[in-house]
């Protein structure tokens, strides 16, 4: 069909508009999707630790969640170790990082425990780490606190240092 | 419907500039703060050198960390029980003789992994990093 000679010079801006919300959407869609993580757990303060900025944890990075109460707050028998919100075994932790070391190396293996978590836990997902091939372990912290209010009753305070 | 042929033409901003409001205004309520976060990096021994102590020079400092009464866990170092203010202050003595010295923390499996944490904070706090991660 041959184009129509347009008398009107002025951009039709509707088909560009249409385009620039579908990529809106589009990424916000995935940026919620690649941030599952468990929701529950609660952290314990680290001030002075390195502050973690997306920027310097590179992407071949391998987040492990270590929850120790239930999605409604109850005590867990056993702690729940997961990636990405999804329930993962020692054993399979290990496959992951034998299989990641052997295509790319070392790599961060970055630790997200409840701060009430028994060490027992931590130990069993650092144990899978270490007999891979990854020594260095690095647990994640609070380095300032925008979210909990005053008077929380999740995360007792007591043994809050005071911040330079 | 045809389109009527348009005598003005100018683009008509004004819905755009509704609409692009409406998505800042959308953006701006729904996207909630979130925690700054921080990380800990510790070292974990060769299973094979954690039963012999012969790696240990003199100058390593050793941290145990036990279960303890409350949810804070019990931390010993010297010998002696510390309070995190305590090891705080131990520890910056430690870091004027030699930010390179080792540090140990031995935990318990039973211990909150809230003291671990507690501990290696107040290691970066003073600057020294080489941390190690036993468990007993």
């Amino acid at each position: 069909m041959a184009r129509k000679t347009q008398e009107n010079p002025a951009l039709d801006m509707t088909p560009m508009i249409d385009v620039v919300f579908e990529l809106i959407i589009f990424f916000v869609v995935t940026l919620t999707e690649a941030q599952k993580k468990d929701e529950t757990i609660e952290l314990e303060d680290g001030q002075h630790g390195i502050v973690l900025v997306p920027e310097n944890l590179p992407p071949t990075h391998m987040q492990i969640d270590i929850a120790s109460r239930d999605k409604d707050g109850k005590p867990l028998p056993r702690a729940r170790i997961s990636m990405g919100d999804r329930d993962i075994t020692p054993d399979e932790i290990g496959r992951r990082v034998k299989e990641k070391y052997r295509k790319i190396g070392e790599f961060p293996v970055l630790i997200r425990a409840d701060y009430d978590v028994r060490h027992e836990a931590v130990a069993r997902v650092m144990n899978a780490c270490t007999a891979n091939g990854i020594w260095k372990i690095s647990f994640m912290a609070i380095a300032e606190d925008k979210t909990s209010k005053p008077g929380n009753p999740g995360r007792p305070n007591l043994s809050r240092l005071k911040r330079r | 419907m045809a389109r009527k042929p348009q005598e003005n033409p100018a683009l008509d901003m004004t819905p755009m500039i509704d609409v692009v409001f409406e998505l800042i205004i959308f953006f701006v309520v729904t996207i909630k703060q979130e925690d700054l976060f921080s990380q800990l990096n510790a070292n974990r021994p060769a299973p094979a050198s954690s039963s012999s102590s012969s790696s240990e020079s003199d100058t390593t400092v050793t941290i145990e960390i036990g279960r303890g009464r409350d949810a804070n866990g019990i931390i010993v170092y010297n010998k002696r029980v510390k309070r995190l203010q305590e090891l705080d202050n131990d520890l910056r003595e430690v870091a004027r003789t030699s930010k390179k010295t080792p540090i140990i923390v031995k935990c318990a499996t039973d211990s909150p992994h809230k003291a671990l944490v507690d501990v290696l904070d107040i290691c970066y706090r003073h600057e020294l990093f080489s941390v190690s991660v036993f468990t007993l």
